[in-house]
């Protein structure tokens, strides 16, 4: 484990360096994130404007959500995003043998090698937001001290998830389209699971879990339906790690490149 | 010119086979997030609805609110549905000397790729139209609406083009140009009233917005295929002027890029 620490410091350390050697690109990437931030906020609130409340969920409830939300994907954008899309590359043109032989576990390199420090910057916005929305609130400490283990728990989920669409690249000559079907799943995990009708909350909360991503965080957060999300979660979690671990030893079978 | 001509229907034609060759891949890039867009949205709008226990919400009932966004669907499959993902790539990674030489140049080619895309976009929005209209979603309009309002979302898709081109040949200085394409998607998908309608938006906002081209995108021609009047005039006009001023910055930052431009073997 601390073999990985000090790996993932050299990532993060060389990342960092990359990405300051170009300034545009950084400036681009926070007037980005920023805009969308306020455009996804602005949204609902000008929503708002004209309805009161959203399922069983009040204004301040909801953009405490989108605000939650927010923060998960301004880590998910740091943090990993950037990967996804490496990867697509790299598995096209086969430029993966030497990940295959490190003595590390493959998914640790390919997932997190790239941190994209760009998008760090836009960090003080997002967690703006949601203190702000969470004020509103009016959480209490034990509510806040749990914000951040949630954020992690649910940004966990996320990726194991994507990690399982990602290995479907292994079959397809071009893994864009996958990169684009695992951003739909991050809009449709955007909105709280009861906005769903019946039929697709039930096909994404058991069978594909995004709407678990968000939804069971802050309802625990709120909470509401613990007897629920609780042990859905756990077993969502568990099932899906286990899942992802058998699909990419099944997947790296896949792997084509000239030298392999 | 005939031989010029020929080279474009060669290039519409290799490009739409190259589009429509790897079809999941294509359905999940270009069709897909509209679908997704229009799913949150139909849920979405149908909770708040439900929610509020209200026929109308800002003037708008149910039944037109999902019209609304189905159009926007439609609307947006042919007017905003292009993505030039290699365009700046072609730059960075040198392929656009063969460019230089060619007798078929850089904006021709792109072009042509652009016009055989539209091609399958219009049959796709129009079998589209054709499904939802069938199960009773959305009303069809006269003949005349389409004569006007088809050209017209053709005409947006110019200046969705020559955006994508701009930020495209910015690859001459840039390292990435996509946070601009993806800038300009978000900027244009929220101010054009894709997300919501712009009846939704603050006064300020909307008085803010009037001369810049984002409403004219998705917005007007929706309200032209909802059968409400609308100053088309206006749209048409706001629509030229801001396409010439993004064809002529093309045109100065194409030059300048050019110029500062090394390529291997050159």
């Amino acid at each position: 484990m601390r073999h990985y620490w000090e790996i993932y410091k050299e990532f993060f350390r060389t990342s960092f360096a990359q990405a300051t050697s170009f300034r545009v690109n950084f400036v681009l990437l926070f007037l980005m994130d920023n805009i969308s931030y306020l455009i996804a906020i602005g949204g609902v609130s000008f929503i708002f404007q004209h309805v009161s409340t959203l399922g069983s969920w009040n204004k301040d409830q909801l953009l405490f959500f989108i605000s939650f939300m927010l923060v998960m994907d301004n880590l998910h954008m740091t943090l990993i995003s950037e990967n996804f899309w490496i990867f697509g590359d790299d598995l096209k043109q086969g430029k993966l043998d030497f990940v295959f032989l490190k003595p590390i576990h493959p998914i640790f390199i390919i997932f997190f090698a790239s941190v994209r420090a760009g998008s760090f910057f836009s960090f003080p916005l997002a967690w703006g937001l949601l203190i702000y929305h969470g004020l509103a609130l009016d959480l209490s400490f034990f509510q806040w001290s749990l914000v951040p283990v949630f954020i992690i728990l649910g940004l966990t989920l996320q990726i194991v998830i994507e990690i399982i669409i990602s290995t479907s690249m292994f079959w397809l000559i071009d893994g864009m389209g996958v990169n684009f079907l695992r951003m739909q799943f991050q809009q449709l995990a955007r909105w709280p699971d009861f906005v769903f009708k019946k039929m697709f909350r039930r096909i994404f909360t058991f069978f594909i879990p995004i709407l678990l991503i968000g939804s069971a965080p802050v309802n625990m957060l709120f909470g509401n339906d613990l007897l629920f999300y609780i042990p859905m979660y756990g077993l969502a979690l568990s099932i899906l790690f286990f899942v992802m671990l058998r699909l990419w030893k099944f997947a790296e079978k896949h792997y084509e490149s000239a030298s392999s | 010119m005939k031989g010029n001509l020929a080279k474009w229907l060669k290039t519409i034609e290799i490009t739409f086979s190259k589009h429509t060759a790897y079809k999941l891949n294509f359905v999940l890039l270009v069709l897909a997030p509209f679908l997704v867009f229009f799913f949150i949205k139909f849920n979405l709008w149908s909770a708040l609805y439900e929610g509020n226990n209200t026929p109308e919400i800002n003037g708008y009932d149910l039944k037109e609110m999902i019209q609304y966004h189905l159009w926007i669907l439609i609307i947006g499959l042919i007017g905003t549905g292009h993505i030039s993902f290699d365009l700046a790539s072609d730059i960075r990674l040198g392929r656009i000397s063969s460019y230089l030489i060619y007798p078929f140049n850089f904006w021709e080619f792109h072009t042509a790729s652009f016009v055989s895309f539209q091609f399958l976009q219009i049959i796709i929005s129009g079998i589209t139209l054709l499904l939802v209209s069938s199960f009773g979603l959305v009303d069809l309009p006269p003949l005349e609406v389409f004569l006007i309002g088809v050209p017209y979302i053709i005409f947006v898709s110019l200046f969705w083009f020559s955006m994508q081109f701009l930020t495209g040949i910015l690859g001459f200085w840039l390292e990435q140009t996509w946070m601009l394409r993806v800038l300009f998607s978000i900027t244009v998908g929220f101010l054009s009233g894709a997300v919501i309608p712009l009846d939704f938006f603050p006064d300020y906002l909307i008085d803010l917005i009037e001369y810049s081209p984002f409403p004219y995108m998705n917005f007007y021609p929706t309200k032209i295929f909802m059968g409400e009047e609308v100053n088309l005039l206006k749209g048409f006009l706001i629509i030229s002027f801001w396409l010439v001023i993004v064809n002529l910055i093309i045109r100065w930052v194409w030059n300048k890029g050019i110029r500062m431009y090394t390529g291997a073997g050159i």
